[in-house]
């Protein structure tokens, strides 16, 4: 008679992932000087801070907390849709960017379309081309789309173009990849099949495999944007005109009701874009969940 | 006549072809929304004058120069620069990164464990596996119908808002200190493996879970002992996924004024435009190897 599975004889030898796990982080916040006291606010004024901050929740601000206020501003849920609408729009601005950029990069940097039988000098070629565009997608996506914002707004000064720029370089490496590697796994039947009846690997690849791929392309390219309106608003930090920029000025003036206002505007609009996706993904029938 | 069947065949295909009305809604909806991007974002290039413009871009090329190699001329002048800058603080800044995106990504796993099975569409309900085990109540009965849904919409809200913008929100409730950031990297990256993971355990055929069930257990020890296991290895890829993106936005995160590059990005930012860029290098170069060296990876364990 086998042994009853028990928690312990199951789990096994994957034990150790979690012992050295839990070492890991042990030694991390020993480093950094992690301790439970820290998680607890210092002190009385923290303390009344902290209070006041989340019972705002509870009361997000429908009108000014600043009395300085002109009567005749326009009120603060216009304001904060007028948030929310840039924080789209530059979204929409980088995508429109990043996807072409992304196909392009993904084509140079996936295998699917290379004429099979092929001559040595021109594999040396197609792989150079290969490395090439795929290096050059990690490089783009190893730096921070707020970092690249730096660089540009220092560069080229405040402007909805650095921006959508800013955004779209990392977008573009990352989309890049994931299609290319989603280029490569699509099953290559037909592509045989079209091969065989004599058409080029160019017209293999655009008729055989490239439509195949594309509901998977069309709902990763989906969820990028949903991670493009998070970052969008993050460029508000960095003195774009988004929401984050709208949270984090009331922020500073410690009028949290504010904040509250356009964090659940901002949390509304993610969870409906969200919601769209997921209807897309849906009726696309992809499983393709996205590697976030 | 073949010619014919042909032309009737490309006809019944085209008749056959999908067409979703909320397909073709969204795809409108997104070609007018990038049109309006484009073309109502004035000015484009910003309110300097293109003059200005210029200056502002040869003062910053000039700047992204190392300075000891402006003043002589001399680029093998730059290597002890460079060396200077990280042994001085970036390498102590680099380490306090990945520890911070290390603990980070570890809490958000520990705190999804618990978590996963209570999301989990075949286990979350008063019958798991569609395997009806007796009688329950109404209040029982609806409470497991609202579980999964509400614990996957935490998982939703838990990632909907920034990393970056937590991390500014708890700064000034907890003070300067280390935590917000891990507390900031944990709640973002708890929502999205909520969803990665969720996704794998819902993907993983669950035979033998269905028979554990059947042989008596609960749903806890059906999770821990069958479904768990077996889902670790492509639990470990994810995870170590959101690690390399939590280094990354862990650099960033320092910009609030932490010790990790991101603040000595941020206070190079103006001045020392060749100190910026070597930060920004020395964090991106570290996230390409690890990118580079886990594709390298993957490619042999394939």
């Amino acid at each position: 008679m086998p042994e009853p599975a028990t928690a312990y004889s199951s789990i096994g030898s994957k034990r150790w992932v979690f012992v050295g796990f839990t070492l890991i982080f042990l030694v991390c916040a020993w480093k950094l000087g992690l301790t439970p006291k820290g998680l607890i606010p210092a002190d009385a004024n923290h303390w009344e801070r902290t209070g006041r901050f989340f019972a705002a929740a509870l009361h997000p601000a429908l009108d000014y907390e600043d009395a300085n206020v002109p009567d005749d501003a326009e009120p603060i849920l216009v304001k904060g849709m007028r948030g929310i609408l840039l924080t789209l729009k530059f979204a929409f601005g980088a995508m429109s960017l990043a996807v072409p950029a992304a196909l392009i990069l993904g084509f140079f940097g996936s295998s699917a379309w290379w004429p099979e039988p092929c001559g040595r000098g021109t594999k040396t070629i197609l792989r150079t081309v290969f490395m090439a565009s795929r290096f050059l997608m990690s490089f783009l996506r190893s730096i921070h789309e707020l970092i690249w914002a730096l660089l540009f707004l220092s560069a080229m000064g405040v402007s909805p173009l650095a921006g959508m720029v800013a955004l779209a370089l990392p977008f573009s490496g990352t989309l890049g990849k994931v299609f290319s590697e989603l280029i490569d796994e699509e099953a290559r039947d037909a592509a045989e099949a079209l091969k065989a009846i004599g058409h080029g690997p160019l017209q293999t690849f655009l008729v055989g495999i490239f439509p195949r791929a594309l509901p998977n392309l069309i709902t990763y390219s989906f969820y990028r944007f949903e991670c493009a309106l998070r970052s969008s608003a993050v460029l508000g930090f960095v003195g774009i005109e988004t929401i984050g920029l709208y949270i984090q000025l009331s922020h500073e003036e410690f009028y949290y009701r504010e904040v509250w206002t356009y964090l659940y505007l901002l949390i509304a609009m993610i969870v409906v874009v969200d919601l769209w996706g997921a209807t897309i993904r849906r009726r696309l029938q992809t499983t393709e969940g996205g590697c976030v | 006549m073949a010619a014919h069947s042909r032309a009737s065949r490309v006809a019944e295909l085209e008749r056959l072809r999908s067409r979703d009305w909320f397909l073709r809604i969204s795809a409108f909806v997104v070609g007018g929304a990038i049109f309006w991007a484009w073309f109502t974002s004035h000015p484009l290039l910003g309110r300097l004058s293109a003059s200005r413009r210029w200056a502002n871009l040869q003062r910053f090329s000039e700047g992204l120069i190392p300075s000891p190699v402006r003043k002589s001329g001399d680029w093998s002048d730059a290597l002890p620069w460079a060396w200077d800058l990280f042994t001085d603080e970036g390498f102590v800044a680099l380490v306090t990164t990945i520890g911070i995106a290390t603990a980070a990504i570890i809490l958000a796993g520990a705190l999804v464990l618990p978590f996963l099975p209570l999301a989990s569409r075949r286990l979350s309900r008063i019958d798991p596996f569609g395997l009806r085990s007796g009688k329950a109540s109404k209040p029982v009965e609806f409470g497991w119908r609202i579980l999964g849904p509400l614990v996957r919409f935490v998982f939703v809200l838990s990632r909907s808002v920034p990393e970056y913008l937590i991390a500014f929100l708890l700064l000034s409730l907890l003070g300067l200190q280390v935590w917000p950031l891990v507390l900031a990297l944990a709640i973002h990256n708890f929502g999205i493996l909520g969803r990665l993971w969720g996704e794998v355990i819902e993907n993983t055929d669950d035979d033998s879970a269905a028979d554990l069930y059947v042989a008596g257990q609960g749903r806890a020890s059906v999770y821990a002992t069958s479904i768990l296991p077996r889902s670790l290895n492509r639990f470990l890829i994810y995870f170590f996924y959101r690690w390399e993106t939590c280094v990354k936005d862990a650099t960033v995160l320092g910009m609030l004024g932490l010790l990790t590059l991101g603040k000595l990005i941020m206070l190079s930012k103006g001045f020392f435009w060749d100190r910026m860029l070597f930060y920004v290098l020395l964090g991106s170069s570290f996230i390409l190897v690890m990118d580079l060296s886990s594709t390298w990876l993957r490619k042999r364990l394939r």
